[in-house]
């Protein structure tokens, strides 16, 4: 027998399988044991740590009601679009009106899950060129690429600055005994 | 001919490590290092020793480590030493400097230096020497110059000479007054202590726009400079201010007027910063842009630079409360070069927020290793 994966099962017991899978989930579990009691494990897990139903970085159960309110709003809208003496099951399924509707739900959910889960504002990395210490030297960045100068080894380091784009380390060479200044520029 | 086999070995080199993707040795023949005929300096022995180039994912990265020996083949004293790194064709733009102030090297005699790098560069591009080293210039005693001077090495050289001899004049003048070593003795532990106070900023910088890495609260706002005066120095500063905004300042920009009586095309303001808490760092220096500036007796001048400073401290940012300017070098027209002296940092108190010179870390370094004696011997060489 096959048995579905640890990530298939869990979510299995958090419910959180679509139909078709929750359907063949299920039906698995009714003839193993084996399964069933690790379902009832992350059952079990789930109920120790209620905390994971919230896991800060990821805020599932906000998206949960984003999602739901904005099906609400579609529904709702689409009660309105609705002409009065017309019940849901007596008209064609795609009215033009029902298709716009759904179509701008669709569209919401997707914008209001872009805007949840993408990626946060890119403040770190810029491939606008800069110049930086880092740990053991300096360097010049800009995109993928980098030069560095470095001075591993070196205990103690005077960094200076130029305003018009350079950055410059000063050291004692622990090898040569030699005052060193490095300088990376911008341009 | 020997260059063209140096570049088609980098190629060669290059495509097999971006094949294979993995760890592999650089070869010499990937550095080129590039004294004109005439140069003062003779390469008597280079290697790249232990140089490793890394696959990471679709780059390469490129760890170089070139030690050299170089031999003065002149017939005068040589006191500084720039090179000229450039990362050609690999990292566009990538080109550093590397200097040797404060030397003492005689006719006929060597002294070694060493260049760490690393390289980071996408591993589809290849082509060239992975690095070039050129001379950009050679100071001697006399403070005359030789080499090409790409990099201003000539003005740093020269303002370096100058600071070094400022200090090992202070240090020799405790030395022979009524304290003799342990007056020079204490004067180091002074020395050390304060260097070792000294806070440090760590600082990024890029040209105009705002730095992607601040802290920037996003209420940005004017802030003026505050100026130190020097009663000798021949340039004074009038007004200034730059674009602040929480750790970031932006576009710098300084008045300065010529009180001198000799033209001047070079000024260079030193720039504190203040946090919240009133600790003070040195954020870095304004310089006048390099081709613009031509000073008359008399005339201003305002220094502008159109780039974004960015500071931190320990990982944090430092958010920037209050600045202070000072002038820190002034190149005449002649070439001539004004630093300040001893007295105007102890003055103003600057030497507690000031890094030393390169020579006062020199001297402090052989009392470390070498005491007391060590330094006397060391500072009756000059």
């Amino acid at each position: 027998m096959k048995h579905p994966s640890q990530e298939i099962l869990a979510l299995h017991a958090g419910g959180d399988l679509g139909w078709m899978a929750r359907w063949r989930t299920a039906r698995h579990l009714a003839d193993c044991e084996q399964c069933t009691a690790e379902v009832a494990a992350f059952d079990e897990l789930r109920d120790t740590l209620p905390e994971l139903r919230q896991i800060p970085e990821i805020p599932w159960n906000r998206i949960a009601t984003e999602m739901r309110a904005n099906i609400r709003l579609g529904l709702a809208a689409g009660e309105c679009v609705r002409s009065s003496g017309q019940s849901l099951r007596d008209g064609p399924l795609f009215t033009g009106a029902r298709a716009v509707v759904a179509l701008a739900s669709v569209l919401a959910l997707m914008v209001t899950g872009l805007m949840l889960e993408g990626p946060a504002p890119r403040m770190a990395k810029s491939s606008e060129p800069m110049v930086q210490a880092t740990v053991n030297g300096i360097q010049r960045r800009s995109g993928d690429q980098a030069f560095g100068l470095m001075h591993s080894g070196a205990l103690r380091v005077t960094y200076s600055v130029g305003a018009q784009g350079t950055l410059g380390a000063r050291y004692t060479d622990p090898e040569t005994g030699n005052v060193t200044i490095t300088r990376v520029y911008v341009e | 001919m020997w260059n063209n086999m140096k570049t088609l070995t980098a190629i060669v080199f290059l495509g097999a490590a971006s094949l294979r993707a993995q760890d592999a040795a650089i070869p010499q023949g990937a550095v080129n290092v590039n004294l004109p005929d005439n140069s003062p300096l003779t390469v008597k022995s280079f290697s790249v020793g232990d140089s490793r180039a890394t696959a990471r994912g679709a780059a390469l990265a490129l760890d170089l480590h070139m030690a050299a020996t170089l031999l003065n083949s002149s017939t005068r004293r040589i006191h500084g030493v720039t090179l000229r790194v450039v990362a050609q064709e690999v990292t566009l733009g990538g080109k550093g400097s590397v200097t040797y102030p404060s030397l003492n090297v005689g006719p006929g005699e060597n002294f070694q230096v060493r260049i760490d790098m690393q390289l980071m560069r996408p591993s589809s591009v290849t082509g060239g020497p992975l690095v070039q080293v050129d001379l950009d210039g050679v100071l001697f005693q006399d403070l005359s110059f030789f080499g090409p001077d790409r990099l201003n090495s000539r003005r740093t050289m020269t303002a370096c000479e100058m600071e070094a001899q400022r200090d090992r004049e202070h240090f020799k003048r405790i030395l022979s007054q009524g304290g003799g070593k342990a007056a020079l003795q204490r004067e180091m532990l002074e020395s050390m202590a304060r260097q070792s106070e000294v806070s440090q900023l760590a600082v990024s910088v890029k040209r105009s726009g705002r730095a992607v890495t601040s802290a920037a609260t996003g209420n940005e706002h004017d802030a003026e400079f505050a100026f130190l005066q020097f009663p000798d120095s021949p340039v004074e500063p009038i007004k200034g201010a730059a674009r602040i905004s929480g750790n970031e300042a932006r576009a710098p920009h300084i008045e300065v007027r010529n009180n001198s009586n000799r033209p001047v095309k070079y000024v260079e303001m030193g720039w504190i910063v203040s946090d919240s808490s009133g600790k003070q760092y040195m954020a870095g220096s304004l310089p006048s842009a390099d081709s613009d500036l031509v000073l008359p007796p008399g005339r201003s001048a305002r220094l502008l630079q159109e780039t974004t400073l960015n500071f931190s401290a320990k990982g944090q940012p430092v958010n920037v409360s209050k600045m202070v300017g000072f002038v820190n070098q002034v190149e005449f027209a002649d070439g001539k070069i004004w630093v300040p002296n001893r007295q105007n940092l102890d003055n103003t108190l600057l030497l507690k927020v000031l890094p030393p010179s390169a020579e006062e870390q020199r001297l402090t370094d052989i009392y470390r290793k070498r005491g007391i004696d060590g330094l006397a011997a060391e500072l009756g060489k000059f």
